[in-house]
Formats: structure tokens, C-alpha cells, sequence
């Protein structure tokens, strides 16, 4: 495959992202994932300082349940210039922003939002078996007769396939586990702000072997929203101190990914790929990064995107998140300094690159002290589609 | 750091397909899948084969991905193979598994021996689910559902 020139990133700076904000998150909103999206996106807006009547470009989730006419309609947008929607959920985060991003680059419109919004416990769990009692066709067809029936299922396929090639073990997610948890810890907003331990890890109920309760995220309603506008009339808003600056955007999804295990090696994620057109468009390497977000939907893929993305070589993200110093906000790579999917929420991703830009303004919970963060990657390694994002200091 | 301790305790071996769960439809299903399920109802595994450049393909779909051929046959296969990887469910994520008691369930990704990266989602019968591990020789067997008599699963036993 061709590596995608790097003088072809159209984008670079071309995009600020200009305002970020959420709901409460919770096991029961109390209302509709349009209310939801609404609160968000003016939050947002708040942050922003402009109207929801300013918004002329949407990017959302495709599995997201509010459209562009209900939105139109419910924050007074006057006229749309720019729609798009990103497919699934975990694989369109991180996406979402680089679309957004071009968009503002293109001219396309000139302020442009990025949302997810959903009652993913409340209302339908993505962790549940759910479907007709017959199924019609398709790859579901082929799994689930024989009890494969939920992303714990396939992601628990790859992830023993991942333990045998490299050698990582529960314990080194539960690193993970206990880092993220810490972070939470330090984060209001956040679901999950009990510390655990490694051997709370280890002795939590084991949910599909070799993944345990404590390796998998949260199951939450909330939204969040992003606001995307050109750096010049950014310089007009807010937050005009601290630019955060989208550098570049990539999205992968490598061969065979239907269904998710028959991938050609299922110990290495689709995101090598995005990895790889990252960093050149970026001219860019895991060095220049000072903070990371990983799409946390299981913590095992926090080492799987270390190695993606070349933090580290194959089969030695086990030693580098051994005891999380390396990995904890006062370390050399602050990950998931929100707490993530994990102790967070779970906003398929989209909390992640809120992260990104609370770090680059000094104002996470959990801020690295005595370093100033300059560029942070945001990314995602799926195991089906991936995405990822740059944002840096203006 | 060393591995988890092996359990003390090994669970119940599976001896059949699970029960209660959803079951495709094999009258709505398209014919580049129906194949599957035919030869599964005749005791036989066939995997789908590109007739022109001769290459196995599973999931199975109208196209063949190397060389574009529309055409294919439904190729029978020795039914040996490999784990490749597998898991044990313990948490039931659907009513039937919780109604019947049916936790733990292994479900294994089987390596067949006819092509590399050709791989089925089964389940290993007669085996405590602790007692699996990769690369473990395996070889297909077919039961009836319990719900559906007419769609039958290729499952596997230790070699």
C-alpha cells in the first residue's frame, strides 16, 4: 500500500477546535438522547462563546439517534451548510474531528460540530445480546449459534489471540486499570472514582476469560459535543489565549474486518495502518507527542495501541505499563488522564479529544505537573476501523 | 509477573450446542450463505471456494476478494484444524444463557487445516473450557439445535 504523501495534509491547521462540552454522566439521564445532544452542543457553544445559531456544520455518529433536521430544529440553526456521518460508534471517534476539521479547511461552513449523544444504559446496552429470535444473514449468522454474541466476545478473541503472540498477561491490564482508575479518581465528572488495586483487578468477576470486569467500560448515558471553527475567527472567541490547533487526522481499517475475528492476525490491530498515514502526514513521531488519549473500550487496547502506533516495539507495551508510572499523569506519557471508557464514560471516543484539549489549555483534573503539553494524539485501535487525531498549542 | 494460577476447579465440559439463542433463518438467508447450512443439515463442512482462482473464504460473500470472480462452490473440507484463539463466557449476556444455566461456554476461533487465516467460530465439546488452549488439534462434528432441528452446527472435539 502507498504511504499517503505528507504534503498531502490539507487539513494542517486549518481547524481550531474552539469549544467542548457534556452532560452529567449516569446509568439513568431521565431524558431523551435529544435533549441530551442539546445540552451538549450549548454547552459547547458556551464554552465556545457563540450561538447555537452560528452552527452551520454537523459531523455525528451514524449510530446516533439524533439527525440533522431534528437538530436544525431543536438548537435554531438557521441554515446547514455542511452534514456528514461518521459509521459505528468506537471507529467514528477521533473521525468525527478530522472530518469536522476538513470541513472548516474546505470552507464548507464556519462553525462545525461534532456530538454524540446516547442513553447507552438506560435505554439499549451495546453489552447485552439483543436481536430477533431468527437472524436473516450476515456475519452475526456465523457467530452467534455458538455464543458469540457481544463485543466482549470478539474482543476477547482478539484479545487471547494478542496475550499468546506477545506475551502480556491480565495483570498487565489491570495496570491499566488501576492507572485510569486513578485518574478518574481525581475527576468529578467521572462515573467510577473509587481507587482499586491490582488485586481488585484480578479478583473481579471474570466476564468473558481472559477479559475481567475491570478491563471493560463503562456502560453510561451523556453526551458530548466539539465545536470546530477556522483559527482566524477563533482568535475572536474565548478560549483566543490558547489555540488548540487539529494537526492531522487519519482513519484505517485494514483487510478482512467484517465481524472483527478474521482479521489476518488477530494479535495486531487495523490501526497499524492509521498509524502509519498519521505520522507522515503529520511529519510526526510518537516523540513529538507529550500526552495520549486511547479509545479505551477494553484495556487491553491501550497496549495493543501503544504498539500501533509505535510508542513501543511489538510485544513490550506489557513492560511499559507495568506499575502505570510510565502511564500516569505524572509520567512520561500521561494516557487517559480522564479516566477514559474505562472510569470515565463511555461517549464512544469523543470524551477523549475533550481530554486532548483540556491538556493543551492546562486545565485537565489530572494536568502533568511541571510539564507543558503540546501535542496530544488522540486515537483508537477497534480491531475493525480505527481513527485517529493531533491536536497541538497554537 | 507471572501468569493467573490455573482454577482448582474446572468447569462442566460442553456437550452440545447452546440453547435458546438466536438461530439464523435459513430460509431468508442469501445463497452465497445457504451453502453453509446445507452441507452443516448433510454432516458435512464445506467452506466456500472461489471456482476461478481456487481460494477458501469464510465469512462467505458474493464476490471472491482476490480475483473478483462471481462464481464459487461450496468445497468440502477434512474438518481438521487448530484453535487459533477462544474464550471462556462466564457472564450470560443473553436471557437464555441465564435461564438454562448455560455459563461457562467456550467460544473458539478454529483454525482449519485446508488454508492459512481460514477460520471458523465454533465451540470445543467435550473439554473443561480451562483445559483449551491455542494451537490445540481439533477436529468438526455436527448436532441439531435443540430449538431448530433442521439447522445443525459444526462443532468441534479434541483431536
Amino acid at each position: 500500500m502507498t504511504i499517503t504523501p505528507a504534503e498531502m495534509n490539507g487539513i494542517r491547521d486549518k481547524a481550531a477546535i474552539v469549544g467542548i462540552g457534556e452532560t452529567e454522566f449516569s446509568w439513568d439521564s431521565g431524558r431523551s438522547e435529544l435533549q441530551l445532544a442539546c445540552e451538549a452542543i450549548k454547552a459547547a457553544c458556551d464554552d465556545a462563546g457563540i450561538s447555537p445559531h452560528q452552527i452551520d456544520g454537523l459531523v455525528r455518529y451514524e449510530m446516533d439517534s439524533n439527525n440533522e433536521t431534528l437538530l436544525v430544529q431543536s438548537l435554531g440553526i438557521q441554515n446547514l451548510r455542511h452534514w456528514e456521518c461518521v459509521s459505528f460508534g468506537g471507529g467514528a471517534g477521533n473521525a468525527v474531528v478530522g472530518h469536522a476539521a476538513a470541513a472548516v479547511a474546505a470552507g464548507f461552513c464556519n462553525y462545525v460540530v461534532c456530538f454524540r449523544a446516547a442513553n447507552l444504559r438506560s435505554n439499549v446496552r451495546l453489552g447485552q445480546a439483543r436481536g430477533p429470535d431468527r437472524i436473516a444473514a450476515g456475519q452475526t449468522a456465523f457467530a452467534t449459534p455458538w455464543g458469540n454474541m457481544a463485543p466482549a466476545h470478539q474482543f476477547g478473541l482478539f484479545v487471547r489471540r494478542y496475550m499468546h503472540m506477545s506475551g502480556a498477561t491480565s495483570q498487565n491490564f489491570g495496570w491499566v486499570a488501576v492507572t485510569l482508575r486513578e485518574h478518574a479518581s481525581r475527576n468529578p465528572r467521572a462515573l467510577r472514582k473509587d481507587p482499586i488495586t491490582l488485586d481488585d483487578h484480578q479478583n473481579s468477576r471474570m466476564v468473558a476469560d481472559p477479559l475481567h470486569l475491570l478491563d471493560i467500560c463503562q456502560e453510561n448515558d451523556g453526551a458530548a459535543a466539539i465545536v470546530l471553527t477556522t483559527p482566524d475567527r477563533a482568535k475572536d472567541l474565548r478560549h483566543a489565549d490558547t489555540l488548540t490547533l487539529v494537526e492531522a487526522a487519519a482513519q484505517g481499517s485494514g483487510p478482512q474486518n467484517e465481524g472483527i475475528i478474521y482479521r489476518p492476525d488477530l494479535a495486531v490491530a487495523e490501526s497499524v495502518n492509521t498509524a502509519r498515514d498519521l505520522w507522515a502526514r503529520a511529519r510526526l513521531g510518537p516523540s513529538d507527542m507529550d500526552a495520549l488519549m486511547f479509545y479505551d473500550h477494553f484495556t487491553p487496547f491501550c497496549l495493543l495501541n501503544l504498539e500501533a502506533y509505535g510508542f513501543v516495539p511489538f510485544g513490550e507495551a506489557k513492560d511499559f505499563v507495568e506499575g502505570g508510572h510510565n502511564i500516569r499523569f505524572d509520567g512520561m506519557l500521561p494516557t487517559n488522564t480522564h479516566g477514559g471508557n474505562h472510569s470515565e464514560a463511555y461517549i464512544h471516543g469523543l470524551t477523549h479529544t475533550q481530554e486532548a484539549v483540556r491538556l493543551i489549555r492546562g486545565t485537565s483534573t489530572a494536568q502533568p505537573p511541571n510539564k507543558t503539553i503540546n501535542r496530544v494524539l488522540s486515537c483508537s485501535s477497534v480491531a475493525q476501523l480505527s481513527a485517529a487525531v493531533i491536536v497541538r498549542r497554537g | 509477573m507471572t501468569q493467573q494460577e490455573e482454577p482448582t476447579v474446572k468447569s462442566r465440559p460442553m456437550v452440545g450446542p447452546l440453547e435458546g439463542i438466536p438461530l439464523p433463518d435459513l430460509e431468508k438467508l442469501p445463497d452465497y450463505e445457504r451453502g453453509f447450512w446445507e452441507a452443516s443439515h448433510n454432516r458435512e463442512l464445506r467452506i466456500q471456494r472461489c471456482s476461478d482462482c481456487k481460494v477458501f473464504r469464510h465469512l462467505p460473500g458474493p464476490m471472491c476478494p482476490h480475483c473478483h470472480s462471481l462464481d464459487y462452490d461450496w468445497s468440502k473440507v477434512s474438518g481438521q484444524g487448530v484453535v487459533y484463539s477462544f474464550i471462556i463466557v462466564r457472564n450470560p449476556v443473553h436471557a437464555a444463557i441465564r435461564e438454562k444455566d448455560q455459563v461457562p461456554y467456550n467460544v473458539c476461533l478454529v483454525e482449519l487445516v485446508e488454508q492459512q487465516g481460514l477460520r471458523v467460530c465454533s465451540n470445543v465439546l467435550n473439554i473443561a473450557p480451562e483445559d483449551i488452549y491455542i494451537d490445540m488439534p481439533v477436529h468438526v462434528t455436527f448436532i441439531p439445535t435443540a430449538d431448530e432441528p433442521d439447522v445443525v452446527l459444526p462443532l468441534f472435539v479434541p483431536t
